[in-house]
């Protein structure tokens, strides 16, 4: 072995901890690019009807795709050349690859897709396997990047790295409900819209099951830090906002109304501020539930909207049917959704505690 | 009294966000209008007469001269003809690919969005552009070289939608084609 690659060795012993923590960052970051690039495909779709699959939303897309790629390559490295706690990591790492091959082979699967039926709907063979591999590559980056801070004991400002860490994880688990519930996956080729009814009982399950246990990770993996859920919550905001909002025209107007979306993630962030028991973790697991139809304004509309109403809307007119329909679907689903959301808030202890290697 | 202060200052602002997104906001926006889309078209024909074999030229111009729209559509029918062949794309600037109808295609009628269709008895061209901003003028030029002599007849029409009233389609009078729709009717007559 020459002199030069013993040094490189000892660069990637000595710095293994760093590589593993940034290949990691990347992976998640590479995730966020990814989803925000998938939800600007949904309103691209919506909007100007794209007729070839070489899209800005896509190259967006494929462009996150590679940095996880090399996030995970360097989470991988990094790992390898671990000289403590490599087991701790094996099973963030383990997820990571499994995600990032799928995403990896979803490319060029959708690719022959696209070629053989023409554009294809939200839920087709690629997408959903696109959609699993982000969100099994995000979970991955996730414990990883806690486990880190956990064992290496991470000061006051990098626990808040945590939150780069969830909003890939809930941006990706929100694409995976979007693609079982709305309805916008019927094609020349094949109808794989989900069931109306069925559609209802996802969206009105898993949404709050979903904001809350992303909330509650946040605010448990950064050592319960005060500000976590707003910005988490604010980011989400802000993702969705400039991706399926400010694009139409037609919502301009509905961004206030948006925007106060962030009233429950603040309160709930001082709430437990002040008071982290059990009562305050459930009643904030019960409103951010609750929050779901608003929180996921405007597209959720048009899954209540295939059981409610049964109109057709076109991108113009989703206000006016969003906002004819929401007394009706919180009437109808404030109860499940605030329990999904204490579901989650309670469930979220005991997750967190496991990817912190805490015992119960 | 502190955690009763904090209580009311957390129900506070919990129930001014359930207030205003349930209740204040979506009044206020279910009472703004609809947006109207309006869509107008100018034809130019090049020639009202030609012999066997020449070609003749139409031109549409088209834009929407109402409210922000999600789709502008012109639709150019031949119902003198059974295969679409004599007619050929000379300028198109929509922003979408132009569309071929054939005889038998299923189609939309009555302004219905899809809710209401038929069955196509001549063949047509659609040109589409998404989405639908006013003011901005959209181009179809086609080059139509008769194969039989007598008159030809080319029905145009433009479709916005949403489809919100009458002012969403052009013309909004005359004459009715196979989608139960008003179309502009031009002729030219085709001498042996």
């Amino acid at each position: 072995m020459s002199a030069k690659s013993k040094n490189n060795l000892n660069f990637l012993q000595v710095h293994s901890g760093r590589i593993f923590i940034l290949g990691n960052a990347l992976a998640s970051f590479g995730i966020l690019l990814v989803t925000v690039g998938g939800s600007w495909d949904i309103t691209n779709h919506l909007l100007s009807k794209p007729e070839t699959f070489f899209s800005s939303p896509h190259a967006l897309m494929y462009f996150g795709v590679l940095i996880s790629l090399i996030g995970v390559a360097l989470s991988f490295t990094g790992w390898r050349n671990l000289r403590s706690f490599r087991e701790s990591y094996q099973v963030s790492l383990k997820i990571g690859m499994v995600g990032i091959a799928l995403l990896a082979g979803a490319g060029p699967f959708d690719f022959v897709w696209h070629s053989n039926f023409g554009l294809d709907g939200l839920l087709s063979p690629p997408h959903f396997m696109l959609i699993t591999g982000m969100f099994l590559c995000s979970i991955g980056s996730m414990v990883g990047i806690s486990r880190y801070l956990k064992i290496n004991s991470s000061g006051s400002v990098s626990a808040y790295m945590i939150i780069l860490a969830v909003v890939p994880v809930w941006l990706s688990g929100s694409g995976i409900l979007s693609s079982l519930s709305l309805p916008f996956s019927s094609t020349d080729f094949f109808e794989f819209n989900p069931d109306p009814v069925l559609a209802f009982f996802v969206a009105s399950f898993g949404y709050p099951f979903l904001i809350s246990i992303s909330m509650f990770f946040a605010f448990r993996l950064s050592d319960f830090k005060f500000g976590a859920m707003s910005i988490l919550g604010s980011l989400f905001l802000l993702v969705y906002s400039s991706t399926a909002i400010m694009p139409n025209f037609a919502l301009y107007d509905s961004i206030q109304f948006y925007l106060l979306n962030l009233i429950p993630f603040v309160m709930s962030d001082i709430i437990l501020r002040y008071d982290r028991s059990k009562i305050s973790c459930v009643f904030a697991g019960g409103l951010i539930g609750s929050t779901f139809y608003m929180v996921y304004y405007p597209y959720v509309m048009y899954t209540f909207n295939e059981v409610l109403l049964g109109k057709i809307v076109s991108p113009s007119l989703i206000y006016f049917v969003y906002f004819e329909l929401i007394n009706k679907v919180f009437s109808l689903t404030v109860i499940p959704a605030i329990a999904m959301g204490i579901f989650a808030s309670l469930l979220s202890e005991k997750i967190s505690k496991k990817i912190q290697m805490q015992r119960s | 009294m502190k955690r009763l202060l904090f209580c009311v200052f957390a129900g506070f602002f919990i129930a001014v966000y359930f207030i205003l997104t349930l209740f204040v906001l979506p009044e206020q926006f279910l009472s703004t209008e609809h947006l109207v889309p309006q869509p107008h078209l100018n034809v130019d024909l090049s020639d009202s007469e030609i012999s066997l074999g020449d070609s003749f030229r139409l031109n549409v111009v088209s834009e929407n001269i109402g409210d922000y729209g999600d789709i502008h559509i012109v639709s150019v029918a031949f119902p003198d003809l059974v295969e679409i062949d004599p007619v050929e794309i000379a300028t198109y600037d929509f922003t979408q690919s132009s569309k071929y109808i054939s005889i038998g295609d299923k189609i939309g009628a009555r302004y219905s969005g899809g809710t209401e269709s038929t069955f196509s008895r001549y063949p047509s061209i659609e040109a589409t552009t998404r989405p639908d901003y006013p003011g901005i003028k959209n181009h179809l030029g086609l080059i139509i070289t008769p194969e039989k002599p007598g008159i030809f007849t080319i029905y145009v029409k433009s479709v916005d939608i949403p489809h919100a009233s009458n002012l969403s389609h052009y013309p909004d009078s005359g004459f009715l084609d196979h989608q139960d729709e008003y179309v502009l009717v031009y002729s030219v007559n085709v001498n042996p």
